[in-house]
């Protein structure tokens, strides 16, 4: 069995997949590379990846779409959008699309390691034992577990606190719900009132 | 031919209930279908009577403990994950008002006009303002209330002291009761609205296959 991480990086400048695969191949991670959208949905059929990197900008689905489609078949993988022009309305796109993060070009193989780190964190890769996952680097690996103890605790504390809370909150929106349907139809009667008044 | 996964992205399918969602969710309906039928042959024997007494009885009680079982598989992956977010309160009151607005408007006159819900399904949003409230009322509050009393009623000399703490047993009785009719009109109303998507079969096939089909 395959007991490595899956690193699937998407990006039509070959460039780019191998400088993955350079970098974290040496770490101990099975890098893939495709270089369009369509090839990474054939691609995530037939294996499991850990965390996905996928170009903004690529001939054919881009890399929004890309993101979409992949987060609707495997909504727990992380996908990292690389990008090297990083427009804030991309990123915003990309977040609501269920983006774990991203990363901007041009990428030093310390932002590799790094990102793919985070955003494996995600997916609480503490659990996972660090010889099986074969990372070479001891301390980037008990910086991961440590902070994936912590992340796992602060999950519990705060789905703990909105659990308690949710019927509350419910109860209270479903009490107040007419109130606020009230206050909006009358001022909207106002606001045409006076529109009316005035044109008058 | 069978459709695969490559086709669904083809289409633009949206995939919205993973298979242990679909899982948890069915098993869920044949036990709240089962409780009931169950549950109505207990309440009112007069009326009909598919099993004896106490078969129905150990039916009930065992479908009970399954739906609890099943009830704390979602607890723990509420509670321990990042994954069920749906039933998380929304703290934006502005927003949660106007969408529901928006959501009210619809069901009372857009769909009859053939719009389109303004709720845009995704895998973390999958319910609207109105279903996000009443599935949070439902799972944080009835159904802890409905298998606790059914617990108590279940061995009533072992929970005794529990029991006189609520009132005694005739309480928790009715509670129970009250209950099991809110759960009726309940599941009415669930399959009701499950019909009201692009197609009257469109939710329900949803719940088979996982994907949202766009038409």
């Amino acid at each position: 069995m395959n007991t490595k991480l899956q690193v699937l990086v998407i990006d039509d400048d070959a460039v780019v997949g191998r400088s993955f695969d350079r970098v974290l191949s040496e770490k101990g991670y099975e890098v893939s590379t495709v270089q369009s959208g369509e090839e990474a949905l054939d691609s995530i059929e037939n294996t499991k990846f850990d965390v996905v990197f996928t170009d903004i900008k690529m001939p054919g689905m881009d890399g929004l779409e890309v993101t979409e489609r992949i987060k609707a078949r495997c909504p727990w993988t992380p996908v990292v959008v690389i990008t090297g022009f990083g427009s804030e309305d991309n990123e915003a796109r990309a977040s609501v699309l269920g983006a774990s993060g991203f990363v901007h070009k041009p990428l030093t193989p310390e932002i590799i390691e790094n990102i793919t780190l985070k955003a494996l964190n995600e997916k609480v890769v503490a659990e996972e034992p660090v010889e099986e996952v074969g990372m070479a680097n001891k301390a980037d690996a008990d910086t991961a577990q440590q902070a994936g103890v912590l992340r796992k605790a602060g999950i519990f504390a705060k789905n703990a606190g909105l659990f308690f809370a949710a019927p509350f909150i419910a109860l209270a929106y479903i009490i107040a719900l007419p109130f606020v349907g009230f206050y909006m139809f009358a001022k909207l009667g106002y606001q045409a009132y006076n529109k009316r008044h005035l044109s008058a | 031919m069978q459709t695969t996964y490559a086709d669904h992205f083809r289409h633009g399918d949206n995939y919205i209930n993973p298979l242990p969602v679909r899982i948890w969710h069915w098993v869920n309906a044949l036990g709240f279908v089962l409780l009931i039928l169950t549950g109505f042959q207990l309440r009112y024997m007069d009326l009909f009577r598919l099993l004896s007494f106490e078969e129905t009885v150990k039916l009930h009680n065992w479908t009970g403990f399954v739906v609890i079982a099943n009830y704390f598989i979602w607890l723990s992956f509420y509670l321990f994950t990042d994954k069920i977010k749906v039933y998380h309160p929304e703290l934006d009151a502005k927003k949660f008002f106007s969408d529901s607005f928006r959501q009210i408007r619809f069901y009372s006159y857009g769909i009859f006009k053939g719009e389109s819900s303004p709720h845009r399904v995704s895998p973390y949003d999958k319910f609207n303002p109105m279903q996000m409230v009443a599935y949070q009322v439902m799972m944080l509050v009835v159904v802890p209330i409905q298998f606790t009393t059914g617990i108590m009623m279940w061995d009533v000399k072992r929970f005794g002291n529990w029991i006189e703490l609520m009132g005694g047993i005739r309480v928790v009785d009715t509670v129970h009761v009250l209950i099991f009719i809110l759960f009726v009109f309940f599941i009415l109303v669930h399959a009701y609205m499950g019909a009201l998507g692009q197609k009257p079969s469109t939710h329900f096939k949803e719940m088979f296959t996982g994907y949202e089909e766009k038409d």
